[in-house]
């Protein structure tokens, strides 16, 4: 039975998070039956909701050593009973089904995932939050120790990682690092390496044994921040002779260069931190989003009026009464910031689109009075589809009949042209012709979803013309900017504000159709709105990296030097074009011939986006790994080759402002004695093969604009106020650091003010990983500015203040700005068992000066864990016949857990090239971008068999 | 979740009986042992039980039951955790396997409230199911594994449905010849654990032969002289927290280097555990030389049947089998 499934496939997201007291029917339990009795007609949703009525249960149980006695239905789990009953919202619902650890409490003394859990079965036990951590406002030995060794990132994890690493030294005082990984492994994390946790944890094991020795707790949960990290988690630092293209050496600064905790790390490890799900208002109402459960269909029709009829409904939106283009969901030529561009797209993606264009796309939404009603409303929802005929795979969809757009499934361009994206330079036939050796190979890179760990939430509050959006976003400028854009109102008639955001990688920069359909929502209804999506409905309804498939042509004279490349590539964007489909990496090369044409091509599969590094893992991978192999049939060293073809000046025409790649590879190569380890390809025998991988980066870095705020008041105190939110990689840290060294006071003068458009200026938003320098330069420039004004004016008297803003936007002339960087790593592979193990990797990055090496080593860490995760597990399998997905969510991808990290060394050079703040650069993405191809790498010379399609699963091991 | 009442029975007849009548009155009841999984299934509309049974509030079916000296059978209770399974002294001494395997399912967290009896009788978890294709285990007439995504499915025993059966703790009772006691409305009855599970053509719609209204009360394991050793070998796509891509339980009496009597079954492979008689037959009465141990590996694979994506299972079974055999020969 080709293209039929379950609705309840995209369904489920309806039933998740906090349940409430209402008549919760059966939604769709019956269509299987139906279906399977050959019954299912294609109109769907017709049958009648069986009623059952809920039962309320009186409960006593211990929370955190208080005793609650509470009525609850029994359908609530334990972490509603937490968040909504007890307002316990430290407890983090990161997949509602016990598979990424966000909601692990302690129940008896013993970590459990509270989403598993009844509140019922509750009962009489003891439960312990991460709110029952600190002990008279002291921080725990732990919850200290995570501070120290910036444990919290994104945050949301860390409750999860806290209450487990707790129940652990409970009962092992002193846990070996296997058994810190053990005890952690049911908590994923996606911005770490996880190597902080474990350090962290066998610090707190250290700490609690001096302290059972001296009886005397001392930290406070307000007390002066510390500016000192703990030593074991210090990266090592460099600081490179001067030179003229190496950038000057920096020079020690007082307050940036040091290892510091976050600011806001004290909120994160206690829950205090208020994420978007944890926010509550009056009268707020619950929305749900009915999915399509099909990849290409037309919408005959869209019955709601079982659904409005339903008491607690209070609006419903769908194709037809809701005509909002969300700009930002399909731009083409994934010109995001563009307005010009988003009016004459012909390729317009609505909030509800008719036809719908891949499997979870909207087809209506609904807000209720509570969870369980909208969640009703859904099933009462009948939509007719015309099931149109689907293609899955961008190889597949150049010259395929299915027709995803009238204007073919070559993706439009910025002037409505099916053109490809297309670089040139020489000629590359002559390059080829000029040639000692040609070498071809195609390599194939699959989508992976960005999994960040809070899943998609909004909520929306409209007060009159002005909306208020609580959403997730490293861009609150630009979701407020696509917001009124997409709304018709004036920005100022909108307010974005997100105190703390469950992590990013590119998918929460500008506003998302969650964001949009409960501003809709929350207008008709005239009360403030929240959308959840479930773990599978991000999965599916938000975006991924666009997987490609790459052919190389490549010519090289016999001394190793490049004389062309030839890129073609294909890149499938599901539906709708949210990024550039393009595919980076062969820049990173010296070549005097070079062509690259990539094909964005349109399928009928979730829709890719910005991920962590938009276009350069997967381009990496494939340009890298071919190299890689070119030097294995030249019989080079894969380093001598690199050093010999890497880019020295931009696309070998414009100087960069710096320039350390090669001092970043030599660097590397005697850290990692890569000279000793490296074989020849394939030199084991046995069935456990060893090898290395080697891999480079050099990536943009470049300026803009940015606004800030700085504000000096009689007392003395500083705020700094920035647009940032911090995604999880620390902005509030770096622009409190980069501010007190500007202003050179102490950090602890500094209050850092960000998250809310009404109360921050723009900043770019944290994507492309421009804020610490983009933001930061507004900030150094706005603190110039006060110290100006103070050497003027003196300091303000009582009542008085001193304001000073800056949005500066400075410009290269005739350069390039890049960050360089290198990866490298063993790994070990069990050919008979296909298991791979990385075993240890070395990150090495110039990445100008580092504001902040806490923070700093664990984006790298992140990262490069990320890299791996690509490399070897991270997919999103379709049905063929069907089109719906099959491994939407975190064990479907198989996300990395404690056991699977290795040991991260990271190594920064530190160079100042005279731009940014203090001479940073950029590190977000190009700790991840070479990551895949070293893995990859490694992989070929441990086994002497080129891995060209990712993921390098057990299965292709073992082919 | 759709609505639905929780009952706290007194204890597993109670509970049975309970089944029976909520079947009797039309209604659809679920058991909870640790919860984790079935509260899953919930969520996702995989079942919708108007009546929940919560079986944590049976108590003293969490024990190992040893008798007094080794040639005693050990009894334990169907709703001891699998943590607390993994640790068991006496589990970990007698019967390495069954604390090998109980270790080695998921997390903490889920071994922490996850139960022998529940880990048994688990659903699949093929991914056609887990989303709700309408396949035979969601009461349709397909697998939609047989010509689709099959990367982790069956290449013994499959069809008409090609799951596989994704316990842990199942190969290893029945390389342990483990009794099943089961509970029921009208009292116990006990099967070996070899007939416990049932192939998708005995019934496509289960796993095993527990009825409606039963329950998995206990298991009793048959004593283990100290010639006996035993293991458990897990194959993963990741470090943890995945389901066997390919597992091994392995029993072997040994007398010095000789293998007086072998058992050796296969998870991951099959939608029931998977016994190798050939091979065990082929190991008794031998030592196990490493010439031996490839010959079992070669045995092990012998009829298996692949589908369009799952061949490697092939060589994976083959390696793993000959390795996890030596390994515990010369333990």
């Amino acid at each position: 039975m080709p293209r039929r499934i379950s609705r309840r496939t995209f369904l489920e997201g309806a039933s998740t998070a906090i349940a409430a007291s209402a008549a919760s029917p059966a939604l769709v339990s019956p269509q299987p039956l139906d279906e399977a009795r050959g019954a299912r007609s294609e109109v769907e949703g017709q049958r009648t909701a069986a009623t059952s009525v809920p039962r309320k249960t009186t409960i006593t149980l211990t929370v955190n050593a208080t005793r609650r006695t509470v009525d609850v239905d029994d359908h609530v789990t334990l972490v509603e009973l937490l968040r909504d009953h007890l307002n316990l919202t430290g407890t983090k619902i990161g997949c509602d089904r016990g598979e990424c650890g966000a909601c692990t409490v302690l129940l008896d003394g013993r970590p459990v995932y509270s989403c598993s859990q009844l509140a019922v079965w509750a009962e009489g036990t003891s439960v312990q939050t991460v709110e029952g951590l600190a002990r008279d406002g002291a921080l725990s030995p732990l919850q200290q120790a995570f501070v120290d060794h910036d444990a919290p990132q994104c945050g949301f994890c860390t409750s999860g990682q806290l209450l487990a690493a707790t129940a652990l030294l409970a009962a092992n005082p002193h846990p070996s690092t296997d058994e810190v990984k053990a005890a952690l492994t049911g908590n994923l994390c996606r911005c770490s390496g996880y190597n902080h946790y474990v350090a962290a944890t066998l610090a707190a094991a250290a700490s609690q044994r001096s302290m059972q020795n001296a009886q005397n707790p001392q930290n406070t949960l307000n007390r002066e921040r510390s500016t000192q990290g703990s030593q074991n988690a210090q990266p090592a630092v460099d600081l490179p002779t001067s030179g003229v293209s190496a950038g000057s050496a920096v020079r020690a600064l007082s307050v940036v260069g040091r290892p510091t905790p976050r600011i806001d790390a004290v909120e994160r490890v206690s829950g205090k931190a208020v994420y978007t799900g944890d926010i509550k208002l009056p009268g707020m109402l619950y929305a749900r989003v009915l999915r399509s459960p099909h990849p290409h269909a037309r919408i005959r029709s869209i019955d709601v009026s079982r659904a409005r009829a339903l008491p607690g409904v209070k609006a419903i939106v769908t194709h037809e009464n809701c005509n909002v283009v969300w700009g930002a969901g399909s731009v083409a030529g994934g010109q995001q910031y563009n307005d010009e561009v988003k009016q004459i797209t012909r390729q317009r993606r609505y909030a509800f689109n008719n036809p719908v264009r891949f499997a979870g796309e909207p087809v209506a939404a609904v807000a209720a009075v509570d969870r369980q009603v909208a969640e009703e409303a859904l099933q009462r929802i009948t939509v007719d589809y015309e099931l149109l005929p689907f293609v899955l795979d961008h190889d597949d969809a150049i010259g395929s009949d299915v027709k995803i757009w009238p204007d073919g499934n070559v993706s439009l361009n910025n002037r409505n042209e099916a053109q490809p994206i297309s670089q040139r330079r020489g000629d590359v036939d002559a390059g080829l012709k000029a040639a000692d050796q040609v070498f071809e190979d195609r390599f194939t890179t699959a989508f992976v979803h960005n999994a960040q760990m809070e899943p998609r939430a909004a909520v929306a509050h409209w007060d009159g013309g002005k909306l208020t959006m609580y959403t997730p976003t490293g861009g609150i400028a630009n979701c407020r900017a696509d917001m009124a854009r997409d709304l018709g109102i004036p920005p100022e008639n909108v307010r974005v504000i997100c105190q703390y955001m469950g992590g990013n990688f590119g998918n929460k920069n500008q506003n998302q159709d969650a964001d949009l359909i409960a501003a809709v929502l929350a207008r008709d209804a005239g009360a403030p709105v929240k959308l959840e999506l479930s773990r599978k409905e991000d999965f599916v309804g938000v975006h991924g990296r666009w997987p490609t498939t790459q052919y190389y042509k490549v010519g090289v004279k016999n001394d190793g030097t490049l004389t062309a490349i030839h890129l073609r590539g294909y890149s499938g964007m599901g539906p709708y074009r949210k990024n550039t489909g393009a595919i980076g990496g062969v820049d990173v090369y010296r070549c005097p011939n070079v062509e690259t044409v990539v094909y964005p091509v349109y399928t009928n599969r979730t829709v890719s986006g910005n991920f962590r590094g938009p276009e350069y893992p997967q381009g990496y991978f494939g340009i890298q790994s071919m190299m890689d192999h070119v030097a294995f049939r030249m019989k080079m060293d894969p380093v001598d080759f690199i050093l010999r073809n890497m880019t020295r000046m931009f696309r070998d025409e414009t100087p960069y402002t710096s320039y350390t790649l090669d001092q970043c590879i030599r660097r590397g190569v005697d850290a990692f004695e890569w000279k000793r380890k490296w074989r020849e390809a394939g030199a084991d025998r046995g069935p456990i093969r060893r090898g290395v991988g080697v891999a480079f980066v050099s990536f943009r870095s470049g300026l803009g604009r940015s606004s800030a705020v700085i504000r000096l008041d009689a007392k003395g105190r500083y705020t700094v106020h920035v647009g940032v939110t911090d995604v999880g990689a620390g902005a509030k840290t770096t622009m409190g650091l980069i501010a007190a060294e500007a202003l050179d006071v102490p950090l602890s003068r500094v209050d850092v003010v960000w998250g809310d458009t009404d109360r921050c200026p723009y900043s770019v938003g944290e994507s492309g990983s421009r804020t610490t320098i983009m933001t930061g330069d507004a900030v150094v420039a706005a603190a110039r500015d006060l110290r100006r004004q103070i050497a003027e004016k003196g300091p303000p008297n009582a009542g008085a203040v001193l304001i000073a803003s800056a949005s500066p936007n400075p410009t290269l002339p005739g350069q390039v700005r890049n960050t360089f960087g290198a990866h490298f790593v063993d790994v070990e592979v069990d050919a008979e068992l296909g298991r791979i193990r990385v075993v240890k990797y070395l990150a090495v990055h110039d990445c100008g000066r580092i504001i902040n090496p806490l923070t700093a080593t664990s984006q790298i860490k992140g990262g490069v864990l990320m890299g791996i995760g690509m490399a070897l597990h991270e997919d999103l399998l379709y049905d063929r016949r069907s089109g719906a997905p099959l491994t939407a969510g975190f064990y479907g991808a198989r996300l990395l857990t404690h056991r699977d990290a290795p040991e991260i060394d990271v190594l920064f050079l530190q160079s100042d090239d005279g731009y940014g703040p203090f001479g940073a650069k950029s590190m977000g993405e190009a700790s991840k971008v070479p990551a895949v191809a070293a893995v990859a790498n490694a992989v070929f010379n441990a086994t002497g068999r080129r891995m060209k399609d990712l993921p390098i699963t057990l299965d292709k091991v073992l082919a | 979740m759709k609505a639905f009442v929780n009952v706290n029975p007194r204890d597993l007849h109670h509970a049975a009986t309970l089944l029976q009548q909520a079947h009797r009155d039309g209604r659809t009841a679920a058991l909870a042992g640790g919860g984790s999984d079935v509260l899953g299934m919930m969520k996702d509309r995989l079942i919708t039980p108007d009546l929940l049974v919560n079986l944590k509030a049976v108590k003293g079916l969490d024990q190992v039951a040893a008798g007094n000296s080794r040639s005693d059978t050990v009894t334990i209770g169907g709703l001891i955790t699998l943590d607390a399974l993994s640790r068991d002294a006496t589990v970990r001494r007698m019967y390495p396997v069954l604390a090998e395997a109980a270790g080695s399912v998921a997390t903490p967290q889920i071994r922490n409230v996850a139960t022998l009896a529940g880990n048994v009788c688990q659903r699949p978890w093929c991914w056609y199911y887990r989303n709700g294709f309408t396949c035979f285990k969601n009461g349709g007439t397909t697998c939609y594994s047989a010509s689709g995504e099959n990367q982790f499915h069956a290449i013994f025993g499959g069809g008409p449905s090609y799951i596989v059966h994704p316990s842990d703790t199942a190969p290893a009772l029945v390389a342990l010849d483990a009794r099943f006691r089961i509970a029921g409305p009208d009292g116990e009855r006990t099967v070996p654990a070899a007939e416990f599970f049932t192939l998708p053509k005995e019934n496509v719609a289960r796993e095993n032969v527990l009825k409606e209204d039963e329950v998995l009360a206990a298991v009793i394991l048959p004593p283990a002289g100290r010639s006996v050793r035993s293991t458990y070998h897990k194959i993963m796509d990741r470090e943890a927290w995945t389901h066997a891509v390919v597992s091994a339980a392995i029993v072997l009496d040994m007398d010095r280097d000789v293998c007086r009597r072998a058992r050796v079954v296969l998870g991951g492979v099959a939608p029931i555990p998977w016994r190798l008689p050939e091979v065990e037959g082929m190991l008794a009465g031998r030592t196990i030389t490493p010439a031996l141990a490839a010959q079992a590996g070669e045995g092990a694979v012998a009829g298996a049947r692949p589908l369009a994506k799952n061949a490697y299972k092939i060589p994976l079974t083959r390696a793993m089998v000959r390795r996890t055999l030596l390994a515990l020969a010369n333990a």
